[in-house]
């Protein structure tokens, strides 16, 4: 096992220690908490002087998918479960799954008989759940025990009549309880969708959780990367590796990168994903800024520009045919509308690709099945497919584009037939050399 | 670890370690599966890690490799459900909902990613894009598994490329290419052999004149008469009739229906191409009234104008028809198949007592036609509240099958009315003589019919002939007489 040990490189140690960081929500998000002025102690504050002062409270986490809300909150949970064992129990609800009220209060009285070691019947109905909730808020109010509800996914619950908000606030007020109910939602506006009743029940508390500034980006990727000091990478490895990673982060074309990067996947979570990691070559062994730039060119994807690509030259065939048709102000088309287009760009230039209706139509059917086509009403089931509208989902911009970039060299009379009808005529593009010399083998 | 999905209902299966289900459970709701999930996976994950009893979901411990995958396949197709909206958001989210750092979940999909955004966001799962094959890994695909290598490539070398031009897909190549491969080694004695460069450029000009017939179809399975015509092909037939012995049989509709089944695909296409308001010109034996209007020699302008409507039906697609206008149509062309002597035929639908047998066929068949998807079961019209139907067959299908029946004759005598009662009445125990009188000696008879039908009396006793038949009469017999002198030549109408 020792020999294992010391036979397996520095390199995949460091990576597998970088992935491991990488995946763990804690890791990521504890450093920026530790700021007083954080969200997370913030949000520690409300919490326990709610605990502590035995009062009721609610508050919403609101910000973009992947700022850590529910993980700063969970961090916070284990905490505050640490510092005072016993007296907080968690009940947790997600509005994708239990938007409903009855699946909700279910839910809940599950929950609740989980953490306090009742039996939970299945077939008991709405109005026994919320029975039981009403009289466990008020036994644990008395017993000075908090309940924390946590509703992920807000806004799924604000949807609707919000009965089980209302239940729930209601009986927070009236009841002689101790709770807190914790919102999180990637809505800003949330609290606008909610009823006048329940949310004159619902403190005005936001908590906002926005993308980090520049420095904190930098200094976010800095400590995120560094390996420890202390770790069983051998100390030499560790003290290389940091130092080329301080290098390339304050190199300027890495700021360019992660500021693109960062201009459309803004978040925290998004940052993370950010797989420059795994490009890491074994053999050189560290970071270098190569790795960032296969990153960055991965993350930007031109999915139908793929499929394009990946096209045979009937189905390119098809596509330019519709292209002419759109330009030609014909707004609805169907398959046999597409063949007599094909047959006329065949008459006009005789070329070898002049293939029957049963093989076009096997291209056509490749063409939807990939959504580079797609039927106009989904409704239409009861025609064949040959007669059914159909509407081009790539724009002649990426059809262009497509074609230039093709694995096989489209003929020239395709690329013709393409040109012709150009919308831009800004966007004249010229016939490259190697696609006239594929023409003469 | 097997996660089904089937709409709504969804349900939770669990596979031991004998890859038996040794368990299901059903849930309607996203919140009882995952309540299931969980369990489940808590269990299986405890199992790999050699933990007894199960782990405290609250203190799971540092996650140590061991991992648990669920493995959606073509995803694409949820798409297509109902409830696509909220499954989706509720799929991509199960990684977060779940909270295990130990359960991976892998997206298998046709379509890119870009097709599944909805109004609920979802942090997006990292795509993992597989390009289509290109040549050279088509070539290596296919040469794997091969007894001779050198020959197989030189195929390779003048069949792949056009083939590619088509579509690239390995199921589709594999099938045209197969059948393509046994024509090129077809003049070879030995399969063994490693060909020179005059051996593949002699195969090279054999197979291609096939290669450009093969483009053109898609996959089809050879039925077993096309096996049995190739293996006698040694013996007679030379290289032309060969190739369009392959085509004819191929273009062949081996279907097994019913003659019955084929009028009423053919009267379900007719229906569906051709709109209601022609279907009393169309069906009118008298032929009078038609040759009448149609005297009016047509304008350049409307010509082009039929023919811009004519075209424009052909895009939109058939139309739908509802059943009484099917049967009446069917009506129609059957009687029209059996009385083909006969010219004033009226079309009124008969009541004998073997059209209504026929009748209860007919929706037999027809149910039977919609759910080989023949003919398609439309919606119902609103105002008159009955179903509608279209044809989903192709022109060229429906054209070879009108052909195919009027080839065969002997099937379409067998299959009208008529034609089943004299059989039932010969079949009676008695004797019985068949001789054939021609129409031009039989005038009489046929006047006296057609009075007898138009008659308002039940029955009338003539004592003498009527004065349309007297003159009658005496030609009729002078046709008899002409016809019995040439009767040597006449063949006599084969009983029963």
């Amino acid at each position: 096992m020792g020999r294992e040990k010391e036979k397996e490189k520095p390199s995949e140690k460091a990576l597998n220690l970088l992935r491991s960081r990488l995946a763990d929500p804690n890791f990521i998000f504890k450093p920026l908490s530790d700021s007083p002025d954080s969200n997370y102690s913030k949000l520690k504050f409300i919490i326990s002087t709610s605990v502590t002062e035995a009062c009721n409270n609610s508050i919403l986490l609101l910000g973009p998918r992947g700022s850590g809300k529910v993980a700063v909150l969970e961090l916070v949970l284990s905490d505050l479960l640490q510092q005072y064992p016993d007296v907080i129990s968690v009940i947790r609800l997600n509005g994708l799954l239990h938007s409903d009220d009855n699946c909700a209060l279910k839910e809940i009285a599950r929950q609740l008989c989980m953490e306090h070691q009742l039996l939970f019947s299945k077939v008991a109905s709405f109005d026994d759940n919320s029975q039981f909730m009403i009289a466990m808020l008020r036994e644990c109010g008395l017993a000075h025990k908090t309940i924390i509800f946590v509703l992920d996914e807000f806004d799924f619950f604000a949807q609707g009549k919000q009965r089980l908000l209302y239940s729930l606030l209601d009986a927070m007020q009236s009841v002689n309880s101790q709770s807190v109910v914790i919102g999180v939602s990637c809505r800003l506006d949330v609290d606008q969708l909610l009823e006048k009743r329940v949310r004159s029940r619902f403190s005005h508390r936001k908590l906002l959780f926005l993308s980090p500034s520049k420095e904190d980006t930098e200094r976010f990727m800095e400590h995120i990367l560094s390996l420890p000091v202390d770790s069983s990478i051998p100390q030499n490895y560790t003290a290389e590796f940091n130092g080329r990673l301080k290098k390339i982060i304050s190199d300027e074309r890495f700021k360019e990168l992660i500021t693109t990067y960062l201009s459309f996947n803004f978040t925290i979570g998004h940052l993370v994903r950010f797989q420059a990691v795994s490009y890491m070559d074994l053999d050189v062994g560290f970071l270098s800024l190569e790795n960032f730039k296969t990153a960055l060119s991965s993350n930007q994807r031109q999915s139908k520009l793929e499929c394009i690509r990946d096209c045979s030259i009937l189905e390119l065939y098809m596509l330019v045919c519709m292209k002419r048709l759109e330009v030609k102000e014909q707004n609805s088309y169907n398959f046999f509308s597409v063949m007599t287009e094909y047959k006329s760009i065949h008459d006009s230039s005789q070329t070898s690709d002049n293939y029957a209706a049963n093989v076009c139509l096997r291209a056509f059917e490749h063409l939807l099945q990939r959504q580079l086509i797609s039927f106009i009403d989904n409704k239409g089931h009861n025609q064949s497919v040959e007669f059914r509208p159909v509407k081009l989902l790539i724009s002649s911009a990426e059809l262009h584009q497509g074609l230039k970039s093709s694995h096989q060299c489209p003929p020239v009379t395709m690329l013709r037939a393409a040109r012709t009808h150009l919308e831009n005529p800004s966007a004249f593009w010229l016939l490259t050399p190697q696609h006239l010399y594929s023409v003469m083998h | 670890m097997v996660v089904l999905l089937q709409g709504r209902p969804v349900l939770l299966s669990r596979k031991d370690s004998g890859h038996s289900y040794s368990s299901v459970k059903r849930c309607e709701r996203p919140s009882d599966f995952v309540n299931y999930l969980r369990e489940a996976l808590e269990g299986v994950i405890s199992n790999l890690k050699g933990n007894s009893g199960k782990s405290n979901s609250k203190m799971s411990g540092r996650p140590d490799g061991t991992m648990v995958y669920l493995v959606f396949d073509n995803l694409e197709r949820v798409r297509d459900w109902d409830k696509s909206s909220t499954i989706l958001p509720f799929l991509f989210n199960l990684y977060d909902i779940l909270k295990m750092p130990e359960v991976g979940l892998i997206f298998i999909s046709n379509t890119s990613p870009d097709t599944y955004y909805l109004n609920v966001g979802y942090v997006e799962p990292v795509p993992l894009y597989f390009p289509n094959y290109t040549e050279d890994d088509l070539r290596h695909i296919f040469m794997v598994n091969q007894a001779n290598r050198k020959l197989y490539a030189a195929f390779l070398d003048v069949v792949l490329r056009p083939f590619c031009r088509v579509t690239r897909r390995v199921d589709e190549l594999a099938a045209a290419l197969s059948s393509l491969f046994e024509k090129y080694c077809e003049p070879l004695s030995d399969k063994q052999v490693v060909p020179n460069e005059e051996m593949k450029r002699k195969l090279f000009s054999q197979i291609r004149p096939h290669i450009a017939s093969a483009l053109n179809a898609t996959f089809h399975v050879q039925s077993q008469p096309l096996l049995r015509a190739e293996t006698n092909k040694e013996t007679k037939k030379t290289n032309s009739s060969r190739m369009s012995g392959y085509l004819e049989d191929s273009d062949k509709i081996d279907f097994h229906m019913s003659t019955s089944a084929k009028y009423l695909l053919i009267s379900a296409f007719l229906a569906s191409r051709n709109p209601a308001t022609l279907d009393a010109s169309l069906f009118d034996s008298t032929g009078v009234s038609d040759s009448r209007k149609r005297k009016r020699k047509a304008s350049e302008k409307s010509m082009e104008q039929k023919e811009m409507a004519e075209q424009e039906l052909l895009m939109k697609g058939p139309g739908t028809f509802p059943l009484e206008r099917l049967l009446a149509i069917f009506q129609c062309i059957t009687s029209l198949a059996e009385d083909s002597l006969d010219e004033e035929e009226s079309h009124e639908p008969t009541t004998e007592g073997g059209s209504r047998g026929l009748m209860s066929d007919v929706l037999l068949q027809l149910s039977s036609l919609c759910n080989a998807n023949f003919i398609i079961k439309g919606g119902s019209c609103p105002l008159e509240g009955s179903t509608r139907y279209r044809t989903a067959v192709s022109e060229d299908l429906a054209l070879k099958e009108v052909a195919n029946i009027c080839n065969d004759t002997s099937s379409a005598l067998a299959s009208s009315v008529l034609v089943t009662q004299i059989h039932t009445l010969l079949y009676r125990t008695w004797q019985v003589r068949v001789d054939y009188i021609s129409r031009s000696c039989n005038g009489v008879a046929d006047i006296l019919a057609r009075f007898g039908r138009h008659a308002t009396l039940k029955g009338s006793l003539l004592v003498a002939p009527l004065d349309r038949v007297a003159l009658l009469v005496a030609t009729d017999q002078k046709h008899w007489e002409e016809g019995r002198m040439a009767e040597g030549r006449m063949r006599a109408i084969p009983h029963g």
